[in-house]
């Protein structure tokens, strides 16, 4: 029986080694000997872009993280940046300072829109290009008024930082921070009219993500809220505590608004969950009835 | 009024004499198991993927500006559209279960041997065309999960020399995954590929009728034959088909069904997860792409063999060697007990495939 048995199996065998052995000299002559297999496939499978869009070289974080660069604080730019909210809204160095960051004779040219850095009080300016609305608020604000007289008022950098900049929560509104010009009470009072808003925001934000996680695509929401919280944030640049208190009840509609509609997805989650769960029961009862029938002594 | 319906349903085509010859008077063997119910809860799924696309159907839009945006109003707009939905993604997943299942205990009843050849040939390409219905269809979502699985199954095919480029182009019908591609893909999951599996299915289970169901090769000997000639495996110290064979039939069926509602109730988002949830971006690609699990093997079996076409070649001559086993084993012992050498086979094959996936999935 061992003799068949191996018999079989070494017939098969050699069918194997047949099909093996025609792809001897196509294997040979295939491309990929000289590097590796993981290394082809991570280069080819998973970090090419197939849709047709190469990995662009950006000549500006290619020469600020090089040796070329002298002084460490521009050494530092490219690692800052690629933690901050910029860079995972895919907001490039061109997008702020212009240049061309595909070709490096000329990525520093002016005929390419090369800005530079600005000068200190040239920064709301400079922000102010994508954040116009609060550009408009900031210039009206005591901050902004202070910075055109004087040129040392706080400009946008003060608070939110440059390349490493963060999402801005209202923490920024720190005593240690403020002090730096003036008392913290005026602050303290700004920060607590914002308080309730923003913790709606945050509360909002988190019952979003829930629902994403649950498999319910927010873009709508997302959006919603997206926009009427930069309305709220772009009102605090004004520095005026008397408006935003004034301003808070309609953001709080707008929020609940919001807040309901995530709320009713979530309830409409808790049915599907529900009515699921009664098919599920029903189809385990019937499992077990026919288990059972089939158990029961025949005649 | 009923017997009235079945007198006049019976003068014209006989329908007592049908279900006499076919199901109460049809034995199958009396030790068959609740493994031969795989086939028909295979069938039944297929059914129910059919009902639950139509139902998609409706409402989605094969166009990739509309695609993501449509299913996404059928998960949240349309009145139960989620529910279909559901059926659908964890319906395919237990499909390919089940049709795994169904070979693998096919392949351990031995029940593939002569003459049933042809039963186990239909049977791999059945399974072949459930594999394409889920890649065709994982796209359809249009979701960053979907385009980007997709884009590395359209891949592989370009590691052959020479035509490998031809092949993938011809997949996706333009140089990277596209809205071209959706159109190839909607239209073979709708409608070439369902006529091939109802064809298929058809030829499958005329083979199983016309020739009988295997005996299972334990416990008693069953009556072994030479098969020089035809004749139907009839079992006539057998079961009934109905009721007996029926009932287990109905047992495993529900039992799925209950599968099934399990995971949409308490895993909702098992097969959906947030990349399945996001548009599609071709100029992002996704941190760590992942197969689904049942293509998670071969794509781990493609990472480790170190050379890419040795790789595909070596998993295509697995895939043949699997389909035209009959044909290698000719041997007439049809009890895996009583074959040491298969039986490791067997088990490490079965291991090997279960630890690639799970290498597969955390590498």
């Amino acid at each position: 029986m061992k003799a068949e048995s191996l018999s079989a199996f070494s017939r098969g065998m050699r069918h194997l080694v047949f099909f093996l052995g025609l792809l001897i000299p196509v294997v040979a002559s295939s491309p990929g000997k000289a590097e590796t297999y993981r290394e082809m496939f991570e280069k080819e499978f998973l970090t090419k872009p197939w849709a047709g869009e190469q990995a662009e070289s950006n000549v500006c974080l290619e020469c600020h993280d090089s040796e070329v660069m002298k002084k460490p604080e521009l050494r530092k730019i490219p690692e800052e940046w690629k933690k901050s909210w910029h860079y995972e809204h895919n907001v490039s160095c061109q997008d702020c300072h212009g240049g061309d960051p595909k070709d490096a004779a000329m990525a520093m040219s002016p005929q390419r829109g090369f800005a530079g850095s600005p000068k200190y009080n040239q920064v709301p300016d400079f922000c102010g290009k994508c954040h116009a609305g609060i550009l408009k608020q900031y210039i009206e604000s005591g901050h902004g008024k202070a910075l055109r007289a004087s040129g040392s008022g706080p400009n946008c950098v003060t608070c939110h930082g440059s390349h490493a900049i963060q999402k801005a929560d209202i923490d920024i509104i720190n005593e240690q921070r403020c002090t730096q010009c003036h008392s913290y009470e005026r602050a303290k009072e700004m920060k607590q009219a914002l308080f309730l808003t923003e913790k709606k925001i945050k509360g909002i934000e988190d019952e979003l993500a829930i629902l994403k996680v649950g498999g319910v695509f927010t873009e709508q929401e997302d959006a919603t809220l997206f926009s009427t919280a930069a309305e709220f944030r772009t009102l605090f640049h004004s520095v005026d505590v008397s408006l935003i208190k004034k301003k808070t009840d309609e953001f709080s509609e707008k929020l609940g608004k919001i807040e309901a509609k995530a709320r009713k997805t979530s309830r409409e989650l808790v049915f599907r969950k529900n009515f699921s769960a009664f098919f599920f029961l029903l189809f385990a009862c019937m499992s077990a009835v026919l288990f059972l029938l089939s158990k029961t002594p025949k005649e | 009024m009923w017997n009235r319906i079945k007198s006049w349903i019976e003068t014209r085509i006989g329908l007592n004499e049908i279900v006499r010859s076919q199901l109460t008077e049809y034995r199958v063997p009396a030790n068959i198991n609740i493994f031969y119910a795989f086939g028909f809860v295979a069938l039944i799924l297929f059914v129910v993927q059919a009902l639950s696309g139509f139902f998609l159907l409706i409402y989605y839009i094969p166009h990739s500006d509309h695609a993501f945006r449509s299913v996404q109003d059928i998960m949240t707009v349309v009145p139960y559209g989620w529910f279909f939905r559901q059926i659908h993604v964890v319906g395919s997943n237990l499909m390919v279960a089940v049709v795994f299942l169904h070979m693998l205990s096919v392949f351990f009843m031995h029940s593939y041997k002569k003459p049933r050849e042809m039963t186990w040939l239909a049977g791999g390409f059945l399974l072949l065309i459930t594999l394409g219905f889920c890649l065709s269809g994982y796209l359809l979502a249009w979701s960053q999960l979907s385009y980007w699985a997709t884009t590395i199954v359209t891949t592989i095919p370009t590691a052959f020399p020479y035509i490998g480029g031809f092949i993938a182009k011809t997949m996706r019908g333009s140089e990277s995954v596209s809205g071209v591609t959706l159109n190839r893909f909607f239209a073979l999951h709708v409608s070439l590929l369902p006529m091939l599996l109802a064809a298929i299915a058809g030829l499958h289970l005329f083979l199983i009728r016309r020739i009988g169901i295997s005996a299972p090769p334990f416990g008693a000997d069953g009556v072994k034959r030479p098969w020089t000639e035809y004749s139907h495996d009839s079992h006539p110290g057998g079961i009934p088909f109905y009721p007996d064979f029926v009932r287990r039939e109905a047992f495993m069926v529900v039992i799925f069904f209950a599968i099934m509602f399990f995971v949409i109730t308490f895993m909702p988002t098992l097969f959906l997860p947030l990349d399945a949830n996001t548009p599609a971006d071709p100029l992002k690609t996704p941190a760590h792409i992942k197969p689904e699990w049942y293509f998670l093997a071969p794509y781990q079996m493609l990472k480790l063999v170190p050379n890419r076409f040795l790789g595909i070649s070596f998993q295509m001559i697995i895939v043949t060697v699997f389909l035209l086993w009959p044909f290698f084993d000719t041997k007439e012992e049809d009890n895996i007990l009583k074959r040491p050498y298969l039986r490791v086979v067997f088990l490490i094959a079965v291991l090997f495939w279960i630890i690639l996936s799970i290498w597969g999935k955390y590498s």
